[in-house]
């Protein structure tokens, strides 16, 4: 026999060989469950837990990124004991001067710190928290970062507000526009029933994990189509049946003229899902001459019921209600600040023929002049969407008769985040609602919920609010409960109502601003100074956020940072303290499983898997919850911190009242294991009543416990039938009446520059040309646009994302089989114009910042379109430093003027492309020519200037 | 409640074909186009079982782009080793370390692979790869710990590729467990596809998924026109459902000269680095020597070349065939092995060179001490054996189109015999200049035929233009032989100067040489003879040999443009079959 037998793991007697369970979760795709072959101590190979094949919709698989936990686990780049700095000079350009120290040298350092924060107070001055804390994106630190969470509880006031790139970057318009509308805080299409998706620049085959892919690919061959709408052909639209090159930020007319095709040239009446519109949205309700519900004396909207010609309230038994036409109608209209316009026998119309009339301009023909997209496809995709909606017919799911929509609409980073997101997500939102084909079988679904109660229930979140929608708790805006002082540096309960105030909405408000307004003081704002401490955990906001360069600059005015830290990197590079944790293979956590939740993660069942700890730790590291435990003490809080976690800040509670009992005790330092161990069995008995209680070691050997999810909860549409429940779609009028309400109080404490974000709160979104706000930007900074006549973009990377791999040079081989990885890609014809080739080095400039890197040439990208894919531009992160890769955070800007009216931007901005041999003919950057604005770096101009 | 565990199901016919003794399977797999997103999964999974070294993937997948702006399709191909039915790697492998098993798996021996890279020369899916040093993946670092664990030190020096995970399977089978079924039995890379894309099974089990799979949908295999008949089927289209059946079509892969000629696009064959200038030189000293042997024995019989000349030439040709001989020895990867590449005598042209080295060396030694015909017709027929040898090293190796040409092995004995001369007239016309001087060395040639020489050089003016003649079809019809826009241009690059020293010098000279006569025109001819081969052996072995790159000859139809899949309007009959099947 050949000697290939030896590719695998070999036994040879005298081993030690174990198989521990563990999960990924480096993406919010995950877990993925695996199990790690330990020989002798060292991991040496792992696989996915085929154990879970038959019940996870993935088929119990992995993805790219957790091959190369045992490369991460023993990279000798790591930091491998603590460290602190010896240079009090912080800067890009500054040696920090680590040296390192001892774990009780380390909790001194910071338990002074922690006191001394403590005695003076936990908010400053300016009613900000002395103590803020990042973490990285999309909720996956909280996979490992144990009991920190509990930390947070005990302590109180921490400004969790300052953006690492995820919340303002993520999809920010569909988390918070989502969760409101249909408790949709991720969209993803109900892929299994699926017949048709159409696909604005959602980029799911890269980021929909393990299980969207196998699920998309289920459907591919099954014959659903995707129709993908994007600039560039990413792997997603190459893997669609049709790619349409959208003009970058127009995604708005397109899906405008989508709605315009179906409700106005192809007729509602004929096409639409007629009972879905008049019984399941406010499409009938009435709406007064202000813009708002017309409601009968008990305050209840009123709907005209053509059945019998006259208005009813909506809990009233209506038959027929009216869609079209003008009604006369009395009442009264609640506007902003509870005022009330009576009215008596005044002209109303339906939300609906507001729709139609509103939607009248947004012509086939109008659009392709603004996006580009011929008025013929435009035609053509809303026809296919009629063809395949299925209206009228239904399917069974679990019993229950539910109908059977399967057409679904997806949008991605940029387009659904920063300017025209509201309507992007709107105009989504409304096609789901037009067919019906909202949160059914086949259609447009939520996956999770992150800003309504109670968190792990979608189908639990559908509770009675108001005028006859779901219930949502939107930030006050009345004169007597609104925040007026800004809470968190980031204000996000002061001037975004929509992002709401759970343990989310901090990460989801407008977290860049702090970075802005540490620098530039706003008009009439708190003064702004940096926290005492800052806690960053799995983020590297020196990289990830928009004008990456200057938040680094910010950075280094930290007083004090405490960096949990895996390598050097570039935002570590300003702490004070490294405090280097037990990664992955080298710690325990248990979480949960199943359900649905983002991306595609529709379960059959749910349940709790456990990371279990492998291998010793490979350097003086330590198990995160007990260096957080530690923190605990030295701050003087364990019980506050232990009642945390009993309450279930880690994860679930270890207590309830009559049922189980296993609290950790107050006053001894729990280390790891305890937690973990008690943890599993309090989840184990709440999963079974108690039936069965598994401890740590049980979980160890079986790696997770599952019990049945019903299918039918995938759907929020039987909770909201049951209920008597509309969508709050398409009249926005509670939200509307929060923005002006929200104008009032901004304009009377002389806040005048959020005045444009305040324009967006409308009833209806009106289009408006979202391309001349970024060309604009440029005139700003007193350039012509045609000098930046490129968009600049990005994209997500399957094997980047999330998992902060940049050191791996495993994770890098995989990425540079994929075109685009290694470098800026452009379109082969025009860069040939530009004299650009292959492989030339090339500068992408913009008004406020340059970036670097090999150009790649390919004919999937429009010619005015270059795209950067993943976050690069490393200067210091081992390995990833010397890749040479160019990134658009180095380019993007930070500004008010590129931020919406819930606080988010977008990944976009306009450049230039010139070949880095030229760069002797290379002007000084617009910013640095601007005279007066010259130190402005995250720059925005009108700010500055109001400022002077 | 469930955790993990595994249940035992009732065996299917698949499963109990499988473990039927009686049944030899017929491993390969199916690869969906359509399925495949280029996750890379695959790649990393078959990297991690196999513990294959830093940028060494025995199976990845490439990322193609085809058709110009908008009209632009892109796709994701799985490439690998095919496990060929034919595997044009196992015949030329000189030491058996490359074989077939019954099971169709094409496996790799590493402890008789010498490394002597004609596997991978062979080989038109740049499935195979040799490593010679090992190294980390973190660079300026020692092999970290599991590096150190995994990476296996037999493999270096010698031929590596995909193995279908052989030991997956045979382990698995060994435990009861299924190929294709059970994940554990199941090639790495089929196990962790996350799209299904890749399935792995029994082509002979009409029952299996594999065979299901290309019984119901259209597939192709790649380079399916070199007989290779590869057991990976490609899958490129989806299954017709209601209101798809126009989109079944598919759009045929027009990839163009353009396209070919641009070395970034991934279906483009890279250069073969397995056989460098070391390898060339095999070529260039062992054509000439053979051919110079080969002809002096003709000239010896046939004219007046004298034995003891024949003698000490041939000791000369045959110190020539061992310099060459030698600079393989430098290239291959295990050389205390080396003497393996004698075993395989059956099929290897390789180990049949290696045979008529010690018979021609034998016939030398034996000429040279007896000077007896029998000995220089031993050395004779070998040398012309050997010639015959490295064309048909050269012709067997089909991975590298521009070798693989049925003009490649005329041209080496051709080349060959050119050399050979050219080395006669040298040779002869530096002994008559040092034994009596120009002028009068340049009288004798007036006067007689001088051992042959001017023999030899007239067969060198016929053999000029007769190499003349066949370097030009080479070139003219490299198109329409398969030989790639890239390496044409290589040969191009090198035809003018090629003609020029290789042929026209060479008639000049020697032309000069017969007619004038001088010394000098045999000396000029004969090294100008002996350089055009040279060059344009060396620039087809080293600088032209571009590997056969890969090929995507259907395609699911998806794009933009003209390449977007059509419209499904009307007719579109709702739920897919399946669906109102379970239902």
């Amino acid at each position: 026999m050949a000697k290939n037998g030896k590719n695998g793991p070999q036994t040879e007697s005298g081993d030690d060989i174990k198989k521990v369970p563990f999960y990924c979760y480096q993406c919010v795709a995950g877990p993925d469950l695996a199990k790690v072959t330990v020989r002798n101590g060292v991991a040496e190979r792992l696989e996915a837990n085929f154990d879970i094949k038959e019940e996870h919709p993935g088929g119990g698989r992995l993805c790219v990124k957790a091959f190369g936990l045992i490369q991460k686990t023993y990279n000798p780049n790591r930091v491998s004991q603590p460290m602190k700095r010896t240079n009090p000079k912080k800067g890009r350009d500054e040696d920090p001067g680590f040296v390192p120290i001892s774990w009780e040298e380390a909790f001194q350092i910071v338990g002074e710190k922690f006191r001394e924060v403590r005695a003076k107070g936990l908010v400053n001055e300016n009613g900000h928290p002395r103590l803020a804390s990042s973490t990285g994106g999309g909720g996956t630190p909280v996979q490992y970062m144990g009991t920190f969470p509990a930390f947070m509880g005990a302590w109180g006031p921490i400004d969790q507000g300052f953006g690492a790139g995820q919340g303002v970057k993520c999809y920010h318009s569909e988390h918070l526009y989502g969760e409101l509308w249909h408790r949709a805080f991720i969209v993803a299409p109900d892929t299994p029933y699926v017949n048709f998706i159409l696909n604005c620049g959602a980029n799911t085959e890269a980021q929909s994990g393990v299980v969207g892919i196998w699920r998309e690919a289920n459907a591919r061959a099954r014959g659903a189509k995707r129709i993908h709408v994007e600039p560039h052909m990413s792997i997603t639209a190459a893997t669609s049946a049709e790619w349409v090159p959208i003009k970058p930020k127009t995604d708005a007319a397109f899906l405008f003229a989508l709605i315009h095709r179906i409700i106005v040239e192809r007729g509602w009446e004929e096409v639409c899902d007629v009972p879905f519109l008049k019984h399941m949205s406010n499409s009938p309700y009435l709406i007064g001459p202000n813009g708002y519900f017309m409601r009968n004396p008990d305050g209840q909207p009123l709907i005209w019921d053509a059945a019998d010609g006259r208005a009813k309230p909506i809990d009233a038994e209506i038959t027929d209600p009216a869609m079209e036409g003008t009604y006369k109608v009395s009442g009264y209209e609640l506007g902003p600040d509870n005022h009330r316009w009576e009215h008596e026998d005044i002209d109303v119309k339906p939300s609906f023929q507001l729709l139609l009339e509103h939607m009248a301009q947004y012509t086939p023909e109008w659009a392709e002049a603004e996006s580009e997209v011929p008025a013929d496809t435009i035609r053509r995709v809303a026809d296919e969407y009629i063809a395949h909606a299925c209206v009228g017919e239904t399917i069974e799911i679990e019993g229950q008769t539910l109908p059977f929509r399967p057409v679904a609409i997806l949008l991605g980073k940029s387009v659904n985040n920063g300017w025209g997101g509201y309507h992007t997500c709107w105009a989504r939102t409304m096609l789901a609602v037009l067919m019906g084909a909202l949160e059914v079988p086949g259609g447009t679904l939520g996956t999770a919920v992150k800003l309504v109660r109670p968190a792990a229930s979608r189908v639990g979140s559908v509770i009675p609010g108001e005028d006859g929608f779901m219930r949502y708790q939107f930030n006050a805006t009345s004169s007597n409960a609104w925040n007026r002082e800004p809470h968190i540096r980031n204000a996000y309960k002061t001037l975004v109502p929509l992002v709401s105030d759970s343990p989310w909405s901090a990460a989801l408000g407008p977290a860049h601003l702090p970075w802005l307004f540490q620098k530039h003081q706003p008009n009439n704002w708190p003064r702004h100074d940096p926290p005492d401490i800052w806690m960053c955990y799995r983020t590297n906001p020196s990289i990830s956020s928009w004008n990456a360069p200057e938040v680094a600059n910010r950075l280094a005015e930290f007083p004090f940072i405490i960096a949990f830290t895996y390598t050097m990197d570039e935002t570590n590079h300003f702490a004070d303290v490294l405090l280097p944790e037990s990664t992955d293979l080298e710690s325990t956590q248990l979480i949960r499983l199943g359900g649905t939740k983002f991306q595609e993660n529709f379960w059959h069942h749910e349940g709790w898997t456990i990371r279990a700890k492998a291998i010793d730790p490979v350097g003086d590291t330590m198990d995160m919850s007990d260096i957080i435990t530690r923190f605990a003490q030295e701050a003087g809080i364990l019980d506050e911190y232990i009642e945390k976690i009993n309450d279930g800040a880690a994860g679930s509670r270890l207590a309830r009242e009559d049922k189980y009992d296993y609290s950790l005790p107050m006053g001894e330092p729990p280390v790891s294991e305890q937690v973990w161990d008690n943890m599993c069995k309090a989840v184990s008995w709440d999963m079974t009543q108690g039936k069965e209680v598994h401890d740590l070691d049980w979980f160890r050997e079986h790696g997770y416990m599952l019990k049945d999810f019903n299918q039918i909860d995938w759907y929020i549409h039987p909770a909201m039938k049951a209920k008597g429940l509309r969508y709050e779609l398409p009249y926005q009028e509670r939200l509307t009446r929060h923005g002006r309400e929200l104008a009032v109080r901004l304009s009377e404490i002389g806040v005048d520059w959020w005045e444009t974000q305040l324009r967006e709160y409308e009833f209806m979104p009106t289009y408006e040309s979202f391309p001349k706000i970024w060309t604009d930007y440029v005139k700003d900074f007193n350039r012509e646009p045609e000098e930046y006549p490129f968009w600049a973009l990005t994209a997500r990377s399957f094997q980047y994302a999330w998992g902060a791999n940049v050191g791996l040079p495993l994770i890098n081989e995989m990425a540079e089989n994929i075109a685009g990885h290694k470098g800026v890609v452009i379109n082969k014809g025009r860069a040939r114009e530009l004299g650009i080739e292959e492989d030339d080095q090339v500068v992408i400039e913009s008004v406020t910042g340059r970036t670097e890197g090999p150009a790649v040439l390919r004919e999937g990208i429009r010619p005015d379109t270059v795209l950067m894919i993943g976050q690069f531009d490393h200067w210091k992160t081992p390995y990833a430093k010397d890749l040479n890769r160019p990134s658009l955070n180095s380019v993007t800007d930070i500004s008010l003027k590129l931020t919406d009216s819930t606080g988010s931007g977008s990944d976009i901005t306009c450049v230039k492309i010139y070949k880095a041999s030229e760069r002797h003919l290379q002007k000084p950057l617009a910013v640095d020519e601007l005279g007066s604005a010259k130190d402005t770096g995250i720059a925005d101009i009108s700010f500055a200037q109001a400022a002077e | 409640m469930s955790e993990g565990s595994t249940e035992t199901q009732p065996q299917s016919p698949t499963e109990a074909l499988c473990h039927d003794p009686n049944h030899t399977p017929r491993w390969g797999m199916t690869i969906d186009v359509n399925r495949c997103v280029g996750c890379q999964t695959c790649t990393i999974a078959c990297k991690h079982w196999n513990s294959t070294l830093p940028d060494i993937q025995w199976r990845r997948v490439i990322d193609i782009e085809q058709g110009e702006y908008p009209n632009v399709q892109r796709q994701f191909l799985v490439v690998g080793c095919q496990h060929c039915e034919e595997p044009p790697c196992v015949p030329v492998c000189p030491t058996g370390a490359t074989k077939q098993r019954a099971d169709g798996l094409v496996t790799m021996d590493y402890d008789v692979c010498i490394g002597c890279g004609y596997c991978a020369v062979s080989c038109p899916y740049q499935a195979r790869t040799i490593a010679h040093d090992i190294h980390g993946y973190y660079d300026g670092h020692d092999l970290t710990v599991q590096e150190e664990a995994v990476f296996d030190k037999d493999r270096l020096g010698v031929a590596q590729k995909c193995t279908f995970c052989v030991d997956r399977v045979d382990d698995g089978l060994a435990q009861g467990l299924t190929p294709g079924i059970d994940e554990a039995a199941t090639p790495a890379c089929s196990a962790a596809c996350i799209a299904q894309a890749i399935k792995f099974g029994d082509y002979k089990d009409p029952n299996s998924e594999v065979s299901k799979l290309t019984n119901d949908s259209q597939f192709f295999q790649m380079h399916e026109e070199l007989g290779t008949n590869p057991q990976i089927k490609y899958l490129y289209t989806t299954p017709a459902v209601p209101g798809r059946e126009g989109e079944t079509a598919v759009v045929a892969n027009a990839v163009s000269e353009e396209e070919m000629a641009d070395p970034v696009n991934p279906l483009v064959g890279k250069r073969q680095t397995f056989w460098d200038w070391r390898a060339a030189m095999n070529w260039c000293f062992g054509g000439l020597a053979s051919g110079a042997a080969f002809l002096a024995w003709v000239l010896y019989l046939a004219a007046d070349l004298p034995a003891p000349a024949l003698a000490w030439f041939n000791f000369g040709a045959g110190a020539l065939m061992c310099v060459g001989l030698f600079f393989v020895f430098l290239k291959i990867g295990r050389k205390m092995r080396f003497w393996r590449a004698i075993t395989r005598f059956q099929t290897s042209w390789m180990t049949r060179e290696l045979y008529v080295v010690p018979i021609f060396g034998a016939g030398v030694l034996a000429g040279l001490f007896t000077h007896h015909a029998v000995a220089f017709a031993v050395a004779g027929i070998a040398a012309l054996a050997f010639l015959f040898c490295q064309a048909m090293i050269l012709f067997k190796a089909r991975g590298i189109p521009n070798w693989r040409v049925p003009l490649m092995p005329w041209m080496i004995i051709a080349t060959g015999l050119l050399e050979g001369a050219g080395l006669i007239c040298a040779a002869g016309a530096v002994t008559i200049w040092v034994i009596l001087g120009g002028e009068a060395g340049n009288l004798l040639l007036l006067a007689a035929t001088v051992g042959g020489i001017q023999w030899a050089a007239a067969a060198g003016i016929v053999l000029a233009l007769v190499n003349a003649v066949l370097w030009h079809l080479y070139r003219t019809t490299a198109k329409s032989r398969g030989i790639p826009p890239l390496s044409r241009n290589v040969l191009n690059g090198v035809s003018l100067p090629l003609h020029l020293i290789g042929h026209v010098l060479v008639i000049l000279g020697f032309a000069v040489g017969l007619f004038a006569p001088a010394l000098m025109g045999f000396l000029v001819g004969g090294l100008a003879a002996i350089a055009g081969g040279f060059l344009w052996k060396f620039t087809a072995i080293v600088r032209a040999s571009y590997q056969q790159g890969f090929a995507m000859p259907m395609v699911p139809g998806r794009g933009s443009g003209s390449r977007a899949a059509p419209p499904r309007l009307e007719g579109f009959a709702g739920r897919p079959a399946e669906m109102q099947a379970a239902e």
